[in-house]
């Protein structure tokens, strides 16, 4: 453990800074480790780790609740098109999305997410404009 | 009072992907999500263009559509293959 890393004590800091342990959960269990980075992704907060894995806000302890989430409308045609190109090049290079916490999964997941809310709203929108 | 009326905004968007399987996709549901996906933007591609309107929004959804396709390629090609029965 560095002796630089901060330990994370209340809500009120959220998100937690880089260096900061964290404590989340696993596949195995719950887990501490120390924070590399925050990203936003197209819908959510992944938190970058020591070790690379990616994990999403709500796994980790203390985030408060409920989740901030990005309005899809916030995100721009430059920065899908740039996700988009990343999941197909990662795709193309044979990265695994079935690899949990990685970058590939982390991505996928978020895309996926963003597309289901993007075009699931518009077709609400169409079905509220026509009652 | 509706449910969606009592909801937050975050609540909301938490619920409708919890349901559609979208917050954590299990690792061996990553095609039939996909796929999932896919229906959602073929459907509002078809409202597009049934209506000859949103050039824009038409070409973005035939663009994620192109992109939807070529990753449930690729995540078919790594999916790990059932057991042979001719070897159980």
């Amino acid at each position: 453990m560095k002796s630089t890393a901060k330990q994370l004590r209340t809500e009120a800091n959220w998100p937690p800074e880089e260096g900061q342990i964290i404590s989340f959960k696993s596949s195995t269990g719950s887990e501490t480790t120390i924070l590399k980075e925050v990203r936003w992704g197209l819908v959510w907060r992944d938190f970058i780790l020591e070790d690379g894995r990616v994990i999403p806000e709500h796994r980790i302890s203390g985030c408060p609740q409920p989740q901030v989430w990005r309005k899809i409308n916030e995100v721009t045609d430059h920065e899908r098109e740039e996700c988009e190109e990343r999941l197909l090049s990662m795709a193309g290079a044979g990265m695994d999305p079935r690899r949990r916490d990685q970058s590939f999964w982390a991505e996928l997941n978020q895309y996926l997410a963003y597309t289901y809310l993007r075009f699931k709203q518009a077709e609400y929108k169409v079905r509220d404009a026509e009652r | 009072m509706s449910r969606s009326d009592e909801e937050t905004e975050e609540q909301q968007v938490w619920r409708v992907l919890s349901e559609a399987g979208l917050v954590e996709i299990r690792l061996d549901e990553f095609a039939e999500r996909i796929r999932d996906v896919k229906r959602i933007v073929i459907v509002r591609l078809r409202e597009l263009l049934d209506f000859n309107s949103g050039i824009q929004e038409r070409e973005s959804a035939a663009h994620s559509l192109g992109t939807l396709k070529g990753l449930e390629l690729k995540v078919l090609a790594h999916a790990p293959k059932p057991p042979d029965p001719s070897e159980m």
